[in-house]
């Protein structure tokens, strides 16, 4: 049903801007456009991820008055989708389809596979680069949206994931509150490493001061902080000057490895990828675990779960080195406003012209506090309501210099998804480090080929 | 053919549409898509041809002679007599000559450099982002970055290039976006071990959810035939429940009952059992409650299936029974399952099928977990082609997976033909004949 309804708006969208452009033709007539906003992996403090781009809107219009052109811009938005799987499935089917959003909020990793396959339009086509605010956004970050030397998209935010200590917790295992709060410069230093997280971790669990498997409570699903304990043991995701992405066999077996310690010493839960999201932030916002580690934005997410509290009660950190090979990290994973191909060329002016306004730093800044992520462009930092945040100002400067992305490359996905798969066979005891080590290789020799450097 | 055949033929007529296009074109499509390499990069519907970086270094690996590498790297934006008159055709005269004046044999790499500089000329006379970028494209000789609908459009732009014709084949066999047909899925399915694991884990799912669906089903509509009848209406209704709850909302109330807050913790909590999740937290728990998940909505299907086959059974037989002084459960044994052969028999071979294909109820509760414990063969298919974070849908893997399924399916059904023997079962009553 909702196939159909979201085929006749396209249909009926198309016919609009036909006839717009019919209309055109003649003189100077209304040029009614609807732009259609999906945004993955969304929840209701994103929601500025597509109401910036109505704000873009009314800009715009009132911009093409003033140029003496009537132009309304209707924006028809979607940022529910139960999960990234089911976003990521939905833009792909409904690109294959012809009927694709006209604007696409979504990790950069999709940048590649994207371009490949058709699918997305460079924003370099229409916007000039050189011009406000293009011209202040940070250059890594346009980096991050770009592939292969074409700027394909916009970043829309920017975030890091840390790794959390529960204050009370590491008190009661004998921390003083100095020793806390030397914790993240010890762990930049490689002096704290995730071997020490293990020992801490268990004693927490020892003393009885949290459950069994409550020592250390990662993430419960797939995701990119998962790549953050393989370069936390040396592990490399890309080689840059060849452009292939690298499986290091030893730093993804000692990856592994940390984890099965983890369960081994009971400090983590053999079952517990796959628990419920609700449950997970529910815990970790209220102490039940130890330690853990998350991302930039879960900070208001605490807030919503009961911890009003988060200075008082949580410290942050990079994620430790796991040993002398690797370093302390953490990954950056942009969100990027990307624009789909069209057959109307206009339409996809109009919205890179929306993401371009949308990119605005006083704009982009009700987004990133809202949504506690970090800005993408230099202004921010005079922008009263983003300088003043204690959030993203710490956050940036404990944690945005040290991160690095993951690599734009067509194969990522196979690379990432085969990662997990034998972390998560690793974890769950139904393999060996080395033997789901093994599996991997088979697994990414096949599906990546030549694109693939073992180490 | 007869006039009647026909109609009949044409009354037919909208079940063979029905089945042609929801049964068996899936099936010839899922053939076709295993034989394939497609995937999200490549697309469904064909690709079109592009040189970009990554390609660059793919045909440097391939061998690509480094003269056409560094011909096709260079070309670049090239400010000659050709872009000059085109640029004079599209915005003057005196515009193309200042152009010319200050660039021209000039090679700029990229477009943003040919923009800046159009920019600079005196008065700026391209006011248009989308004109100067038109405008810049005018002197564009380079193939890199550029998306070639057809071979014939890539071929014509290798020759304008200049590029030489010895390495055109290679180029453009790299340089093609979409997909090729392979057999190579064949042979990564065969090498995984978790290829193996998932056919183990399906074997697990379908035997004990099978075993269950039919026990539990002929339990139930044994029990119920000797309760009275509004009470047997009652239970078989509540029986029934399961299935007629839309799968979510049931895979909901499964959930609430055992997550670790949930009631089967929560209750136990009192008796000093320690919470925990009793559905993902061992491989064990998740089977039983796969099974159990499955096996209900199976059982209530055999349950309505059996219970009518009872009814079927003439009164009579049974009240001679009694009459002989048989127990209730000599009435089972000899009188009521041996006339349940048929239903049986149909729906152990039915649930088999639908078994084997189904993965819905276990996508929505363990989604495969834990650690891919209760990953089964229709669900990794699933999750291959459709479903999985980074959005790296593999559509050939996919369906090779699913191809294979229907393989097994067929090899299925053809030993059911053969263990029951249906063909003796269809023969027609002698007493009719």
């Amino acid at each position: 049903m909702t196939t159909l309804v979201s085929k006749l708006r396209q249909s009926t969208a198309a016919a609009v801007l036909t006839l717009a452009a019919t209309a055109l033709s003649g003189a100077a007539v209304a040029k009614d456009v609807t732009i259609t906003v999906w945004a993955g992996g969304s929840n209701d403090s994103d929601a500025y991820r597509w109401e910036a781009i109505e704000m873009a809107a009314d800009i715009l219009e009132r911009e093409a008055a003033i140029e003496g052109e009537e132009l309304n811009i209707t924006i028809e938005s979607k940022g529910q989708f139960g999960n990234w799987q089911e976003f990521k499935q939905a833009v792909t089917l409904a690109a294959e389809a012809g009927t694709a959003p006209n604007i696409v909020v979504t990790s950069h990793l999709d940048i590649a596979p994207w371009s490949e396959a058709g699918y997305i339009v460079p924003v370099e086509e229409y916007l000039d680069l050189d011009a406000w605010p293009l011209n202040d956004i940070y250059p890594n970050l346009l980096e991050i949206a770009a592939f292969d030397d074409v700027q394909w998209g916009l970043p829309q935010d920017a975030e890091s994931r840390p790794f959390f200590f529960w204050k009370d917790t590491m008190k009661k295992i004998g921390y003083s509150d100095e020793d806390i709060a030397a914790l993240p410069a010890k762990v930049e230093s490689g002096e704290y490493t995730l071997q020490n997280i293990l020992e801490d971790a268990k004693k927490a669990v020892d003393m009885e001061v949290v459950e069994k498997g409550y020592g250390f409570y990662p993430r419960p699903s797939n995701g990119p902080d998962y790549a953050q304990f393989y370069q936390s043991f040396g592990g490399e995701l890309i080689d840059k000057e060849k452009g292939k992405l690298v499986l290091d066999k030893k730093a993804m077996e000692d990856f592994y490895q940390f984890f099965v310690d983890a369960v081994a010493a009971d400090v983590t839960r053999k079952n517990h990828l796959g628990t419920d999201w609700g449950q997970w932030y529910k815990e970790v916002a209220n102490g039940k675990a130890a330690t853990w580690h998350g991302g930039t934005w879960h900070f208001g997410r605490y807030a919503q779960e009961g911890n009003q509290d988060f200075w008082n009660t949580i410290e942050f950190s990079l994620i430790p080195a796991g040993n002398e090979d690797g370093r302390a990290n953490t990954i950056t994973h942009p969100l990027v406003y990307l624009i789909t191909d069209n057959a109307n060329d206009d339409a996809e002016e109009i919205a890179a012209n929306l993401v371009k306004i949308a990119s605005e730093p006083r704009i982009n800044s009700l987004h990133a506090i809202q949504s506690n992520h970090l800005g993408i462009s230099r202004q921010q930092s005079n922008i009263e309501l983003y300088a003043n945040n204690r959030w993203a100002d710490e956050a940036t400067k404990r944690l945005l210099g040290h991160a690095n992305a993951q690599p734009n490359h067509v194969n990522y996905g196979a690379y990432s998804e085969a990662l997990f798969k034998g972390l998560e066979a690793a974890w769950t005891g139904t393999k060996s480090p080395a033997e789901a080590v093994e599996e991997v290789e088979v697994q990414m020799k096949a599906t990546l080929g030549d694109e693939l450097i073992i180490r | 053919m007869q006039r009647s055949s026909w109609l009949g033929l044409a009354f037919l007529s909208p079940a063979l549409i029905v089945v042609l296009l929801f049964f068996l074109m899936p099936v010839i499509l899922t053939g076709i898509f295993a034989f394939t390499n497609m995937s999200t990069a490549t697309g469904v519907k064909g690709g079109s041809y592009v040189l970009n970086a990554s390609s660059l270094r793919a045909l440097t690996d391939a061998g690509l002679p480094d003269v056409t590498r560094s011909q096709i790297e260079s070309a670049g934006y090239r400010v000659d007599e050709r872009g000059l008159a085109a640029l004079a055709e599209a915005h003057g005269q005196a515009v193309a000559e200042e152009f010319s004046k200050n660039h021209a044999g000039e090679v700029f790499t990229k477009r943003r450099d040919v923009e800046r500089a159009l920019k600079d000329l005196s008065s700026n006379p391209i006011r248009k982002t989308r004109d100067r970028k038109a405008a810049a494209d005018l002197f564009k000789r380079s193939i890199l970055n550029q998306r070639y609908e057809t071979l014939d459009a890539f071929e014509a732009a290798l020759n304008e290039a200049g590029i030489p014709k010895p390495d055109r084949p290679l180029i453009t066999e790299i340089a093609y976006t979409g997909w090729t047909w392979t057999t190579a899925n064949f042979d990564l399915l065969l090498s995984l071990d978790s290829t193996w694991q998932y056919a183990k884990n399906t074997g697990i799912y379908v035997t004990f959810t099978l075993a269950f669906n039919v026990v539990f089903g002929l339990f139930l509509a044994i029990t119920t035939f000797y309760l009275p009848a509004a009470q047997a209406t009652a239970f078989r209704a509540i029986w029934f429940l399961p299935r007629i709850l839309p799968p979510v909302l049931y895979i909901v109330m499964w959930r609430w009952f055992t997550w670790d807050t949930g009631f089967i913790s929560t209750v136990l909590s009192g008796f000093g059992v320690s919470s925990k999740n009793w559905m993902l937290d061992t491989e064990y728990h998740a089977w039983v409650t796969v099974i159990l998940i499955n096996g209900f909505v199976g059982a209530s299907m055999g349950m309505i299936v059996f219970s009518s086959a009872i009814r079927a059974i003439p009164a009579s037989m049974l009240y001679a029974s009694e009459v002989d002084g048989a127990s209730r459960w000599q009435q089972v044994w000899y009188i009521i399952l041996p006339q349940l052969r048929w239903p049986i028999l149909f729906i152990t071979s039915y649930q088999t099928m639908s078994l084997l294909t189904s993965f819905e109820y276990i996508y929505l509760s363990t989604d495969g977990g834990p650690g891919g414990s209760t990953e089964v063969w229709a669900l990794a298919a699933f999750h291959t082609a459709l479903n999985n974070y980074g959005g790296n849908l593999q559509y050939g893997l996919g369906a090779t997976y699913a191809l294979l399924l229907v393989v097994i399916g067929v090899l299925a059904s053809l030993f059911y033909l053969r263990l029951f023997n249906f063909k003796n079962l269809l023969t027609k009553p002698r007493i009719e004949g």
